[in-house]
C-alpha cells in the first residue's frame, strides 16, 4: 500500500533501459560491421536484445498498471501524453518522406524526362489492388471503433470479435501489399520515383504491422479480461496508432498512388 | 461454398503462383458447379451474450493505489492531493490550511500573481505563522493517508 502521499508512480529499478541501450547500440554497429564484413551476427543480437527487451519493458509495465494498480488518473494523463508525443513524432517523420517526394515530384528535373511519372516508369493503377487496400484499412477504422465502444459498453464477445477482425484486416492489407511489391514493375533502384514510392509505402506498411502487433496484443489481453470498461488505455493507444497508420495510408494513397500516376 | 467466396479465394491463390493459377480456375469451375446448388449460410446473428456483458468495471477489478483513489473520490475526498488546494483568504480568522503528513511542511508563497520570487518557509504544527512578505497566514493541519 501506499507510503507516498502523491497519486504518482515513482517506478522500481530496472534493468530495460539499460538492455534497450545496448540493443540500440548493437544493432547499429551491427548494421555497420554487415555493410563491411557480411556478418550479420552483431546485428542479429542486437535484435534479439531489442525483441527481448520490449517483451519485458511493456510485460512490466502491464503488471504494474493492470496488476498492482500504479495507473492512477495522472499516471494515465502522463501515458496519453507520452502515446500523443510519439504519434506526432512519427507524423513528423513522414512528413520528410512526403516532402521528399514532392520535391522530387512537382519540378521533375530532364534526367527523369521533365514529367512524372518520370519516363520508362509505369504506375500502379490507382484504382485496382491500391483502392481496395484504401477501403480495407478504412473498414478496420470502423472496426477497431467498434472494438472500443464494445469495451466501454461491457460487451465482450462483441470486443473481441471487432477486434480480431480488425486484425484480420491489418494482415489482409499486409498481404496484398506484399503482392503489389512483387509483382510491381519498378523497383527501389529505380531513380527517385522507386525511392520516394518504396521507402513512403515500405515505412507504412512497417507501421501497419507494428500496429498490427499491437492490437494483436490488446486482443490476447481484452481475452484475459485485462480490461475494464472504464480503464483501458494500452487498446485506447493502439486504436490511436492504427488511426494514425490509416491516415498516413490515405496520404500515401492520394499522393503518390493516386496524383502521381 | 458461396460463388463470390470463391471468387475471392481464387484471386488471390492465382496471385501467388503459376500452380496457383491453375488450381484458380479449376477451383471456380467447380464453384460454378456448386453455385446451383448452394445454399446461403446462414449468419450467426450478433446477439448481446450475457446480460453482465463479459467485461469486468473498475468497481470490480481496480486494484492498488487505483482502487484507493477511487474509492475516495466516491467519497469526495482527495488524499492524494490531485485536486487545487482550496482557495482561503489567507488572513487571521480564514488561514491558509495545508495538509501535511508529518509535523512541518515547506510552503511557497506566491505573495502576488504573477510574482516570479517565490517565498519559501517551512511551517510547523502549531500556531498559524505568516508569509515573512506578504503576511498571508499559514496553518499546518494533520493530514491522514488511507492504509
Amino acid at each position: 500500500m501506499a507510503h507516498q502521499a502523491h497519486a504518482y508512480h515513482m517506478v522500481d529499478p530496472s534493468p530495460w533501459p539499460l538492455t534497450g541501450a545496448v540493443a540500440a547500440l548493437l544493432m547499429t554497429s551491427g548494421l555497420a560491421i554487415w555493410f563491411h564484413f557480411h556478418s550479420t551476427t552483431l546485428m542479429g543480437l542486437g535484435m534479439a536484445l531489442l525483441l527481448l527487451t520490449m517483451y519485458q519493458w511493456w510485460r512490466d509495465i502491464i503488471r504494474e498498471g493492470t496488476f498492482q494498480g500504479h495507473h492512477t488518473p495522472p499516471v494515465q494523463k502522463g501515458l496519453r501524453y507520452g502515446m500523443i508525443l510519439f504519434i506526432t513524432s512519427e507524423v513528423f517523420f513522414f512528413l520528410g518522406f512526403f516532402w521528399a517526394f514532392y520535391h522530387s515530384s512537382l519540378a521533375p528535373t530532364p534526367e527523369l524526362g521533365g514529367c512524372w511519372p518520370p519516363t520508362g516508369i509505369t504506375p500502379l493503377d490507382p484504382f485496382e489492388v491500391p483502392l481496395l487496400n484504401t477501403a480495407v484499412l478504412l473498414a478496420s477504422g470502423v472496426t477497431v471503433t467498434w472494438a472500443h465502444h464494445s469495451i466501454m459498453e461491457g460487451e465482450r464477445k462483441q470486443a473481441i470479435q471487432s477486434l480480431a477482425l480488425t486484425i484480420l484486416l491489418g494482415f489482409y492489407f499486409t498481404f496484398l501489399q506484399a503482392l503489389e511489391y512483387y509483382e510491381a514493375p519498378f523497383t527501389i533502384a529505380d531513380g527517385v520515383y522507386g525511392s520516394t514510392f518504396f521507402v513512403a509505402t515500405g515505412f507504412h506498411g512497417l507501421h501497419v504491422i507494428i500496429g498490427s502487433m499491437f492490437l494483436a496484443i490488446c486482443l490476447l489481453r481484452q481475452i484475459q479480461y485485462h480490461f475494464t470498461s472504464e480503464h483501458h488505455f494500452g487498446f485506447e493507444a493502439a486504436a490511436w496508432y492504427w488511426h494514425f497508420v490509416d491516415v498516413v495510408w490515405l496520404f500515401l494513397y492520394i499522393s503518390i498512388y493516386w496524383w502521381g500516376s | 461454398m458461396c460463388p463470390a467466396f470463391s471468387l475471392w479465394v481464387s484471386w488471390h491463390v492465382s496471385m501467388l503462383t503459376k500452380e496457383g493459377d491453375m488450381a484458380a480456375r479449376l477451383l471456380l469451375r467447380s464453384a460454378f458447379r456448386a453455385a446451383s446448388t448452394c445454399r446461403a449460410a446462414p449468419v450467426p446473428a450478433l446477439t448481446r451474450g450475457m446480460a453482465a456483458g463479459g467485461i469486468p468495471t473498475d468497481e470490480e477489478q481496480a486494484t492498488g493505489l487505483e482502487k484507493a483513489i477511487m474509492k475516495a473520490m466516491k467519497e469526495g475526498a482527495d488524499p492524494y492531493s490531485m485536486m487545487k488546494p482550496k482557495e482561503y483568504a489567507g488572513s487571521k480568522a480564514d488561514p491558509h490550511l495545508v495538509p501535511s503528513i508529518t509535523n512541518k511542511r515547506i510552503v511557497g508563497c506566491v505573495c502576488e500573481e504573477d510574482n516570479t520570487a517565490v517565498v519559501w518557509f517551512w511551517l510547523h504544527q502549531g500556531d498559524a505563522q505568516r508569509c515573512p512578505s506578504c503576511g498571508s497566514h499559514y496553518k499546518l493541519v494533520a493530514h491522514q493517508l488511507p492504509h
